[in-house]
Formats: structure tokens, C-alpha cells, sequence
């Protein structure tokens, strides 16, 4: 095995792997301090469309994590540095609870489109708004491209379709921000002043997490916790560089072998 | 490059397109595009048969007819060939009962067909029926089926109104496509057997006929695929941008570039009322020039 850098920044999911929507994952709290007790950099991760950072540390907050706002990289955060990177105005069309997010950044007469899981505005007037925008040439910015999801009545439409709408009326393509895109992983790293080379991943989604982390250089652990089922290791390649039980886990690994 | 006769010899039957080609719709039901009346009428004076194909799935063939009637364009309802009765046809004869996300304007068009639980999905230009919810009752129906079966008329990625370029049914059928993982069987322009119909009807070879129409993909490359020449016009939906990105080299046997122009034009005896006014004669790639 080539001989890799001094592990300087661990990057950890959120929802399945350090905790199961409401309830933490027995002993993560515990291992979260062992691994603050090192010199390594630790960043929070997630896909959301419609969780504002605020929202998520109160709920982290709840369940007894030592966590400040600015180790928490969101989706939603990756999309609002691009925004910031290409100094355009958006046209939002995200979940009004997303919006704290973009506070600060200007949307009047935008010359952007940015698009995340909101049914209420996925109406004809809006997106074809959006269309106009994107066909004068406005780059268009996708949280995530998920088919579908699961509510109450059952499943229900997600952004990919109304992203794969938009891309094939203007013939163009969306840049994605969000999990497993490698810009994700960079741009989460950023603030870390770390390579990949540097860096863990832990997760319970062996493609977006793991298979999206090790496809920019960084080591992936799967936990089994939260989305995993058996043999998903086996869906990815390279597999993971390790799959474990659960985060506290991963981290005793991490303690003991990167060390 | 060759004189027009050359390139229009042996056209004996003109198929054109409507929207974009003799009218924009909108508001009060839109507007006809300048010189249009006047150039339809020299054509039906000429010995060309004359055919219309359309994509139109927002309203019946009735109210399209009557619509444009209204305009003083000289047309009929047996002389257009629409996708939703070419539709009809299919769903009976393969047994489909489809949920239908239409727009109501269309409906009148499938009274005859069974609509009581469906074993399919039928697209058509909803417009402002396209909210989340209708597209996820049908993404809901696709899912349940064992076998699921999208029929979209037509595939456009837009068209013009008066009050600018709208999302066609298109790319709504691809979110779909996307959201179920399957693909759409397209009736309309620029399905080959869609063309083949309108020229059974009327009654001339593909090699005899030629296409006039503003998309680009739809009406020119559908038509040269089917062995027939096309014309586009610089009016409804043309934009210089989107030929050059699809790369679509009009010309059917590859040297002779599709003509671009506009409908008004000067008499020019047996020839198509179409042709290039002076003021502008078409490029060697079918471009208007001014917007290279």
C-alpha cells in the first residue's frame, strides 16, 4: 500500500452515522470527544435541500454534540460558495426553510438559476422563468439530482426530474453540488487547509459517502448504521477502505491506525 | 450551390408545420405570422398538394382549425395531422387505458377512450397543468405498474407565444423518463411513422415532398431522416444558437444545405411562394448570416 499523508481532517455524515434521525448512535457522543482530543480537523457533512445550518445544530445540539455552525457543510453551503464563486445573482428555487442559508446574497434580477427539492415552486410559471433565464445563458446550480423520495402518501417526485426538465430544454448541463460530486468533498475541505490525501470520510451511504470520497482521494469508512444494507460495500470500487459497525467504531479505528 | 429549381425538382406535396410557421399562439388566441395568409393561399392556388403537420397537443383539432379559420388561413380539419387522434388510435388498438396529464383544451380528443384504471401514462403540452402535483400523480401511476408504458406527444423542448419561448411537453417527459428510469414512445414530429402518415394521407412519396417548420430538430431533421427535404423558416421558435449546438446540418443528402427564410416572399410562378426574398439570401449552412 503506497504510503499516505498524516491523516489531518476526518469529514463525518450526519443523519445514519452520527445519528438516526432523532436519537444518537449509541456511544457517538463519547467517541465524537475521543476524537476532538487529537489534532485532526473534523467537518459535518450532509445533502440537504431544506435544512438550514441552524436547524441542524439545534437538532445536534439536542442530542448532547459538542458542535459549532462553521464545521457543518451542507449542500446547500456548496451551492451558496458557488454561487459566491461566480458572483451571480440567483433565481432561489429552494424550501423557504433553506433560504437562511443564501441570507446575504443578492436575488434580485438574477442571472442564475439554483435548484433544490421544492414542490412549491415546481409550478409551469416558475420553471419556466427558470427556463427563460437559462436559455439568455444563466448557469444552472443543482443541490442534488435525486429521482424521487419517500413521504407519507408514498413516493414522491424529487429535483432530479425537474433538473433533467430544465437541462434537456436549454440543452445544457447543471453543475451538481451536492454528495458524491468531487466539488462536494473539495469544497468541504477547503476551509481545512487539508488535501484529500489528508482526509477520512465517514458514512452510511457507500456511494455518495464513501464511493464519492475516495473518488477524490480520500480514505472512506462505511458504517453500518442508518441506510446501510448488507453487502452494499460490494456496490462500490474500490470498496471501502473499511467497513465497520457503527462511528464510534471508525473512530477507534481512526485512533489506533491513522494515527 | 445550385439553383432553387434543381434542389425543388420533383416536389409534388408541401407538409408544413403550424405553430411558428403560420401563427404564434398567445393570448386571445395569438397572432399569424406576417404574410402567412397570403402565402398559404398562393400555395393551395398551386398544382402542390398540401398537408399540415402538427404538433399541437394543448388544443383539439377543432379549436386549432377554427382558430386559425378565424385568421383567414385556408385550412380544414382533414387536412391535419395532430397527435392526439394518431394517439387514439394507438391506445385502442394495443388496449391502453391511460391517466391522462393534459392540458383540458385536449380532452375532447380522448372522449372515446377508456380512461378507468390505467395502464399507462399519456403526455401531452399540459402548460400551466404541469404542477408538481399533476406530474407526481402520474410519476405515481407510472411507478405502480408492472409494465409502465409514457406515450408523450411530441417532444419539443419549447415553442413561441406572443409573450415569449414556453417549456414544451418535452421536458416534462423527460423528468419522467428520469424519475421512473424508463423511456417515452413519442407520437408526433419527429417520429418517422408519424411523418409516413401525413404523407399516406396525402398521398405522395417522401422524395416528392418537403417540410417547412421552425424546429430544427422536429421538423428539419425529423423530415430528412424520412427521406424528405425540409425548409426551415426564421420565424416562431428559430434561434441562430440552438441549430449550431445540436449540430443538425440540414440537407438531406448532405450537399445541399436546407434553405433558411422567411415566409414573405415573391411570386415565383410553380415554385414554393418561399423563397428568399433579395434582401437576404440564404447561406451555405441554412444560416440567416446576421447572427454569426
Amino acid at each position: 500500500m503506497a504510503a499516505r499523508r498524516a491523516l489531518k481532517a476526518v469529514l463525518v455524515d450526519l443523519n445514519g452515522t452520527l445519528h438516526i434521525e432523532d436519537a444518537a448512535v449509541p456511544g457517538a457522543q463519547e467517541a465524537l470527544k475521543r476524537l476532538r482530543g487529537t489534532s485532526v480537523m473534523v467537518r459535518f457533512v450532509t445533502n440537504t435541500t431544506k435544512e438550514s445550518k441552524q436547524d441542524l445544530l439545534e437538532r445536534l445540539k439536542k442530542l448532547e454534540f459538542d458542535i459549532s455552525e462553521d464545521e457543518i457543510f451542507t449542500s446547500l453551503t456548496a451551492a451558496r460558495n458557488l454561487v459566491e464563486q461566480k458572483q451571480v445573482r440567483p433565481m432561489l428555487l429552494v424550501d423557504d426553510r433553506a433560504l437562511p442559508d443564501f441570507k446575504g446574497i443578492q436575488t434580485s434580477d438574477p442571472n442564475a438559476v439554483v435548484i433544490g427539492l421544492a414542490p412549491e415552486h415546481f409550478h409551469y410559471q416558475i420553471l419556466n422563468q427558470a427556463f427563460r433565464l437559462l436559455l439568455d445563458g444563466a448557469p444552472l446550480i443543482a443541490i442534488h439530482k435525486a429521482r424521487y423520495y419517500k413521504r407519507k402518501d408514498g413516493l414522491a417526485l424529487g429535483p432530479g426530474p425537474f433538473v433533467m426538465a430544465l437541462e434537456y430544454a436549454t440543452d445544457t448541463k447543471a453543475t451538481v453540488v451536492g454528495k458524491p460530486e468531487k466539488t462536494f468533498f473539495l469544497e468541504a475541505l477547503r476551509g481545512t487547509g487539508c488535501e484529500p490525501e489528508e482526509a477520512v470520510m465517514i458514512g452510511d451511504d457507500c456511494r455518495d459517502d464513501v464511493g464519492g470520497a475516495q473518488n477524490v482521494g480520500m480514505l472512506g469508512i462505511l458504517v453500518k448504521t442508518g441506510k446501510y444494507r448488507a453487502a452494499d460495500e460490494e456496490k462500490i470500487n474500490p470498496p471501502p477502505y473499511l467497513t465497520c459497525e457503527s462511528f464510534p467504531h471508525a473512530v477507534d479505528h481512526i485512533l489506533r491506525h491513522l494515527l | 450551390m445550385a439553383a432553387w429549381s434543381e434542389r425543388l425538382a420533383g416536389v409534388r406535396g408541401v407538409l408544413l408545420d403550424i405553430s411558428g410557421v403560420l401563427h404564434d399562439s398567445g393570448e386571445g388566441g395569438g397572432v399569424p405570422i406576417p404574410g402567412s395568409v397570403e402565402a398559404l393561399a398562393r400555395l393551395k392556388r398551386s398544382q402542390l398538394k398540401v398537408r399540415f403537420c402538427t404538433n399541437e397537443s394543448q388544443k383539439s383539432r377543432g379549436d386549432l382549425v377554427g382558430l386559425l379559420r378565424h385568421m383567414g388561413f385556408d385550412i380544414s380539419e382533414d387536412e391535419v395531422t395532430a397527435p392526439a387522434p394518431a394517439t387514439c388510435l394507438i391506445l385502442k388498438e394495443r388496449g391502453l387505458r391511460p391517466h391522462l396529464l393534459i392540458h383540458d383544451g385536449i380532452r375532447s380528443e380522448f372522449a372515446q377512450i377508456d380512461t378507468s384504471n390505467p395502464n399507462c401514462v399519456v403526455i401531452a403540452d399540459a402548460g400551466e397543468s404541469f404542477s408538481y402535483q399533476n406530474m407526481n400523480k402520474a410519476f405515481q401511476v407510472l411507478m405502480e405498474l408492472d409494465n409502465p408504458v409514457l406515450i408523450s406527444l411530441g417532444k419539443g423542448r419549447y415553442y413561441k407565444e406572443t409573450s415569449g419561448l414556453m417549456l414544451d411537453v418535452g421536458a416534462y417527459t423527460k423528468a419522467l423518463e428520469y424519475a421512473c428510469g424508463i423511456k417515452a414512445e413519442v407520437v408526433g414530429k419527429p417520429a418517422p411513422g408519424y411523418f409516413q402518415s401525413a404523407l399516406q394521407e396525402m398521398g405522395v412519396e417522401s422524395h416528392e415532398a418537403i417540410m417547412i417548420g421552425d424546429d430544427i430538430v422536429g421538423d428539419v431533421g425529423g423530415a430528412q431522416r424520412c427521406g424528405m427535404r425540409a425548409l426551415q423558416v426564421r420565424t416562431g421558435k428559430f434561434r441562430c444558437r440552438g441549430r449550431d449546438r445540436l449540430g443538425i446540418e440540414p440537407g438531406a443528402e448532405g450537399a445541399h444545405p436546407t434553405p433558411v427564410c422567411s415566409p414573405t416572399s415573391q411570386p415565383n410562378g410553380p415554385g414554393l411562394p418561399w423563397t428568399p426574398s433579395p434582401a437576404s439570401p440564404w447561406r451555405p449552412h441554412g444560416c440567416c448570416g446576421d447572427c454569426i
